[in-house]
């Protein structure tokens, strides 16, 4: 879901920095982009995102080589993976402070649903650490995340190179359900440990008359995949069909 | 007198939706939309909108066909606003949901603690008066539904009711389930803090209270208008002097006194959502004063006095 969620498409070109639109893309261009200093702001912050992410690709590319195999590949990237994807919550502010077209609901809940991925459940139950279903998400992200970050970037400078639109909204097909069992995996083997350690649950009696069981809400978590991501699925396909397809009219007029 | 010929397109696809000839010019949109409804029956007038422009502004029920920038044969377009509810309606369903849920668990009623408890009873005292306020909240609610609110619009979405049902029933089982749980651990402070959490509930119900009964005597039964609340000769009301909407601020405070009173963090937590919404409700309210009353008083604030 959250890999599902930052591959959702944004208004066509000139979302910078931005996520899911509220639904409509391609089309009338007729608001005011961001102003110049905030462009300038926001190719810096999109280069530098896709450069992290790179800097994980490679470090995941490394670890294999030098180990010889796939498996708990994830402490070899885990500081730039938690510093760049934990970074990501600036494009809440982005949304907030207006400079990118996206709802800040969205957004939120997309950059949320991903750090809690990297803190909440990987970073807090070490045991699921070394799983390979890590790894299945970590590699859809960091592929996921340098198409987008760079998608951005080119959007703003205003040339986009057909190939990075493409791969923006084709590859998630494959990316997005890649994406979705590498994270429901990882919550799945987190819950024994979850259980075993009581990890971030309170229970009765207590003086604030409250209690919470962490491994109930990481249940219902998986739970809330089934409506969720066939929703952001199918709003990729039907942006793709209408994002590809105009340019697709658009280079025969040229 | 001259007979208007009104026609009526789909805003969206502008297909012609229906033709009506022999129209009276004093004709209001209410009436029109109760033709239309003749001729498409599914289209109830609740769920009409029309308007003179395919993206502008609904135009009122009151609104007078003669009176419009129309010629006389006039152009409206349609939008269906899909199934509509009353709001009384609504607002008897929600309500009554947190009454009967609370009292469930107050009662302990079997499958929800375990079976030894099943129609036991607390033995803090806290515990029966948060039973008393909170029922007397909800049923207040009830009644000021029946007797006391004018309702600007008739109805609102469908999918509303589902909307604010989980919202009310949800939060009202998860405070009374902890409220009502075996293991309740009354307020640190004791007696003390429940005294002065119950004076505040109940002068922040008697505000509330007070509030709806004079927005209620601004506006004539089965009238629309809209005035500017002042503060009446009860106590309660001169909050009108400090706040555009006072009944969000006794409610805010009622919640809040709930919170103390149980010393619940999932009441706190209530507050607080409610807290949220309601100053976008009251900023709402505060702007449209502001918009249509040049000389609004300048002190006021929209929910908290001097701060928000």
């Amino acid at each position: 879901m959250a890999a599902a969620a930052a591959t959702a498409a944004t208004k066509g070109n000139g979302g910078g920095g931005g996520r899911v639109g509220a639904g409509e893309a391609g089309g009338t261009r007729k608001k005011k982009g961001p102003g110049p200093l905030a462009t300038a702001y926001l190719v810096i912050y999109n280069v530098v995102m896709t450069a992290g992410w790179l800097v994980i690709a490679v470090g995941l590319v490394r670890a294999y080589l030098a180990k010889g195999s796939y498996h708990s590949l994830y402490y070899s990237i885990e500081k730039p993976l938690k510093f760049f994807q934990t970074g990501a919550l600036l494009e809440i502010l982005h949304c907030a402070i207006g400079i990118v077209p996206s709802s800040v609901v969205l957004t939120s809940f997309q950059v949320m649903s991903r750090v809690f991925l990297i803190w909440a459940v990987t970073h807090s139950v070490k045991e699921v650490q070394s799983e390979d279903s890590v790894l299945l998400f970590v590699i859809a992200w960091t592929i996921t995340e340098i198409i987008r970050y760079s998608f951005y970037t080119f959007s703003l400078l205003n040339h986009l190179p057909y190939l990075i639109k493409w791969a923006r909204y084709t590859l998630f097909i494959v990316l997005y359900p890649m994406g979705v069992s590498g994270e429901l995996l990882t919550i799945y083997a987190a819950l024994p440990f979850v259980r075993q350690a009581g990890l971030y649950s309170i229970s009765l009696p207590n003086k604030y008359n409250f209690s919470f069981d962490y491994h109930a809400f990481l249940i219902l978590v998986m739970i809330s995949y089934i409506p969720v991501f066939p929703q952001l699925y199918f709003h990729m396909i039907h942006q793709r069909r209408k994002i590809l397809s105009h340019t697709e009219e658009h280079k025969k007029f040229e | 007198m001259k007979h208007y010929e009104v026609e009526i397109l789909d805003a969206k696809t502008r297909e012609k939706l229906c033709f009506l000839d022999k129209v009276e010019p004093q004709a209001t949109i209410a009436e029109i939309k109760n033709l239309f409804t003749k001729t498409h029956p599914q289209w109830y007038p609740a769920r009409q909108s029309l308007r003179l422009d395919p993206k502008g502004k609904s135009l009122k029920d009151e609104d007078v066909l003669q009176k419009l920038p129309v010629g006389t044969t006039a152009t409206l377009y349609f939008r269906d606003l899909g199934a509509q509810i009353s709001w009384v309606t609504v607002f008897l369903t929600e309500y009554a949901g947190p009454l009967f849920i609370y009292l469930l668990f107050y009662f302990r009623v079997p499958f929800i603690y375990g079976h030894k408890y099943d129609f036991t009873s607390s033995r803090h005292t806290v515990v029966h008066l948060a039973c008393i306020c909170h029922s007397f909240h909800y049923v207040k609610r009830l009644l000021e539904t029946l007797f006391v609110h004018r309702f600007s619009h008739g109805t609102m979405p469908l999918r509303n009711i589902f909307k604010n049902c989980t919202y009310y029933w949800g939060f009202a089982a998860w405070m009374a389930y902890y409220i009502n749980h075996p293991l309740y651990t009354p307020p640190t402070y004791g007696a003390q803090q429940v005294k002065l959490a119950l004076a505040i509930f109940v002068i922040c119900q008697l505000g509330n209270f007070s509030i709806h009964m004079a927005l209620r005597d601004l506006r004539p039964a089965g009238s629309k208008t809209r005035k500017i609340p002042y503060p009446t000769k009860n106590p309660f009301t001169w909050l009108f002097l400090l706040v555009s909407c006072p009944n969000y601020t006794y409610e805010v405070g009622s919640w809040i006194g709930f919170a103390i009173m149980t010393q619940c963090l999932p009441v706190a937590l209530f507050s607080l959502v409610g807290f949220t919404q309601m100053t976008i409700w009251a900023k709402g309210k505060h702007r449209s004063y502001l918009k249509e009353f040049r000389d609004y008083p300048p002190l006021r604030m929209p929910i908290v006095p001097f701060l928000l």
